[in-house]
């Protein structure tokens, strides 16, 4: 094949379709996602625990976003309650392990499902429902949901400690260890919700957000795939909150509130709705965001002592909100598209296009 | 008795139920910051009225109309520029609209209840074994005033009718020669309008707290099971959601009277999807 070897291809083209189908398509890549995955293995070794534990939250945070995307960004229904879901995972992946020693890796699938079990019954309005009400379901998951936990299981209402994830007789309990674990945990999700948006469930999903009526017309079962969305987006919230609670080795309510399930949507608002690279970078962002307040707020409230008790607080909501706000004005599609802007960019330069 | 008390607080609800239904009706957005514009009210007015050392009167005033600017800007400087961007992104901006505002009220007053005012001359009224405070009883009243204000105006105004031609589509009534931003400005500055009576009023019952905003959540299920489109159904359905708030509560007790009023939501979902008074819109495929 004749190649100029100094410009770069105006394009990556394909001559068969199992190489259009490659996430990884070109030799560049290759070596870019060996060097990423080197790194992210080697990061322990150089990090910090503060920071492998802000990687771990990072990671845990882009299962539960990846599970949000697929329904908000991909099936186009709205969720309020996340947390709620993930609560559900989380508690029950707890008390399994709590109560009836059961362990973390035969706990974790019970609690991706009974998550999904749940969202499945919240997700049943969507029978006659059209268009976005589904988001009141979802916020009266999330009330719901709470206060069954504080008032209706005792259990649950004060917390109870949970045991560290076990592998034979290494016992993943500080964040060094458990670092990789979600790692694993984070990749594997990562790779399960891209191939699964571009099967023939994704596109479907697509289909039903675009148009419901064109979508029901091509033969898409609306309920059954709105409902599916809900229990996969469930069954991701689910098995991050088994995640969050085994590497805290304690489950209480306080982990999982509406505020966190608003942070979820604002994640995936600023990576970008429907699309997987997006959710990740939106967890990233906003994780990263939250910390730096966390950090600023307690100084500005000593500096500025006219700011009354609790202005700290107010600051996260206030920037965070905005910087969501201003996105989804001037950004809707998120970073992801910016970075796609980027790579178009890099692709064709020096010519425009 | 509770469910008198109930009825009480329900017309309160009804109230921002109604603000609500504004917003709704003339944009088809689900305004989640509705219970956050309450919050903001309420402060606002204990700033006229304490920090400022106005009469009570006034202070009411000043706090409406700052309502009334609060909600008009909300739709100028956000919602405005989503006009044409799929629904979705207006709903979510709502969403953090109402975490800003709640930033905004924390940051300014902090997290502590404030001074409780006293907004009404405490006196108590007995009928039979029935107990009302005079509280009660105007809160009650005024609520039920500026709702039926408001449901009138839909009904006969020029403004009001223009609204609801916006509800049924824009571009329409935008060739019909009505000013579609307008009406949207005015619809969100009612709606905080109607959120800051509701604030001043659950304000003097409640206290003026955080948690004004989570009784201001109620009014999402009073709005849908009225019909999301109807006022006289968030009106009514504030009225519902008030009573069973305070019967389950009080037979209950443990604040189960928010998750029941979520539950009756779900359940309304299914039964009617419109709610009880909503336009139903039937699609066939």
């Amino acid at each position: 094949m004749f190649r100029v070897p100094f410009y770069p291809p105006s394009g990556v083209y394909a001559d068969s379709y199992e190489k259009d189908m490659r996430i990884v398509k070109t030799g560049t890549q290759r070596v870019l996602a060996a060097l990423a995955l080197a790194v992210l293995v080697l990061l322990p070794l150089v990090a910090s625990s503060y920071h492998l534990r802000l990687l771990i939250g990072i990671g845990i945070a882009v299962i539960v976003g990846l599970g949000l995307n697929i329904l908000t960004g991909y099936c186009g229904q709205l969720n309020v309650g996340q947390s709620a879901f993930m609560m559900v995972g989380g508690f029950t992946s707890g008390l399994l392990n709590a109560y009836w020693g059961w362990p973390f890796w035969a706990a974790v699938l019970p609690a991706g499902l009974a998550a999904a079990a749940v969202g499945v019954v919240f997700g049943i309005p969507s029978v006659r429902l059209k268009g976005l009400y589904l988001a009141l379901a979802t916020l009266g998951a999330q009330i719901i949901l709470t206060w069954i936990a504080l008032y209706g299981i005792t259990v649950t209402a004060a917390g109870f400690s949970v045991e560290p994830v076990k592998l034979g007789s290494l016992a993943f309990n500080t964040p060094q260890k458990f670092y990789y674990l979600a790692l694993v945990f984070t990749l594997g999700m990562t790779l399960a919700a891209k191939n699964l948006m571009r099967s023939r469930l994704g596109r479907a999903f697509i289909a039903i957000r675009d148009n419901d009526r064109a979508a029901e017309g091509m033969g898409i079962d609306i309920f059954r795939y709105k409902l599916l969305a809900f229990a996969i987006c469930t069954f991701y919230a689910g098995v991050g909150g088994s995640l969050l609670v085994h590497y805290m080795m304690w489950a209480q309510l306080e982990s999982f509130t509406l505020q966190d399930s608003i942070w979820y949507v604002a994640m995936i608002i600023v990576g970008g709705l429907g699309s997987i690279e997006g959710t990740i970078f939106g967890v990233v962002f906003i994780t990263l965001l939250k910390e730096l307040v966390l950090v600023v707020g307690p100084m500005a409230q000593e500096r500025f002592t006219f700011l009354p008790i609790g202005a700290a607080s107010g600051l996260l909501l206030v920037f965070i909100g905005s910087v969501a706000i201003l996105f989804g004005i001037l950004e809707p599609r998120g970073m992801a598209h910016r970075w796609s802007l980027v790579k178009a960019f890099y692709r064709l330069w020096p010519f425009g296009y | 008795m509770l469910v008198i008390s109930g009825v009480m607080n329900g017309a309160i609800y009804g109230l921002v139920a109604l603000g609500f239904v504004l917003v709704y009706k003339s944009s088809g957005v689900l305004n989640f910051a509705q219970g956050y514009m309450l919050l903001l009210g309420a402060y606002l007015f204990w700033f006229f009225k304490v920090t400022l050392g106005a009469p009570i009167g006034v202070a009411m005033a000043a706090a409406v109309a700052a309502g009334f600017a609060v909600g008009a800007l909300i739709e100028r400087l956000a919602l405005r520029r989503l006009i044409g961007q799929p629904l979705i992104s207006m709903i979510t901006v709502t969403i953090f609209l109402a975490l800003v505002l709640e930033g905004l009220v924390s940051m300014t007053w902090g997290t502590y209840p404030l001074q409780h005012v006293e907004v009404f001359r405490e006196s108590t009224l007995r009928l039979g074994r029935i107990v009302l405070t005079s509280q009660n009883l105007v809160a009650c009243g005024l609520a039920l005033a500026a709702a039926g204000a408001l449901i009138v105006f839909f009904r006969y105004t020029r403004i009001g009718l223009a609204m609801r031609g916006v509800a049924e589509g824009h571009q329409i009534m935008q060739s019909m020669g009505i000013n579609v931003r307008h009406i949207l400005n005015v619809s969100w500055g009612l709606a905080g309008v109607a959120a800051t009576v509701a604030g001043i009023l659950l304000g003097s019952t409640f206290g003026f707290q955080l948690g004004l905003s989570q009784i201001g959540l109620l009014a999402i299920p009073a709005a849908f099971i009225g019909g999301l489109d109807s006022p006289e159904g968030a009106l009514l359905g504030g009225l519902l959601i008030g009573v069973v708030e305070s019967v389950v509560s009080g037979y209950v007790g443990n604040a189960a009277g928010v998750p029941a009023a979520f539950a009756i939501l779900i359940a309304t979902m299914l039964v009617r999807p419109y709610g009880f008074f909503g336009l139903e819109r039937i699609e066939r495929v």
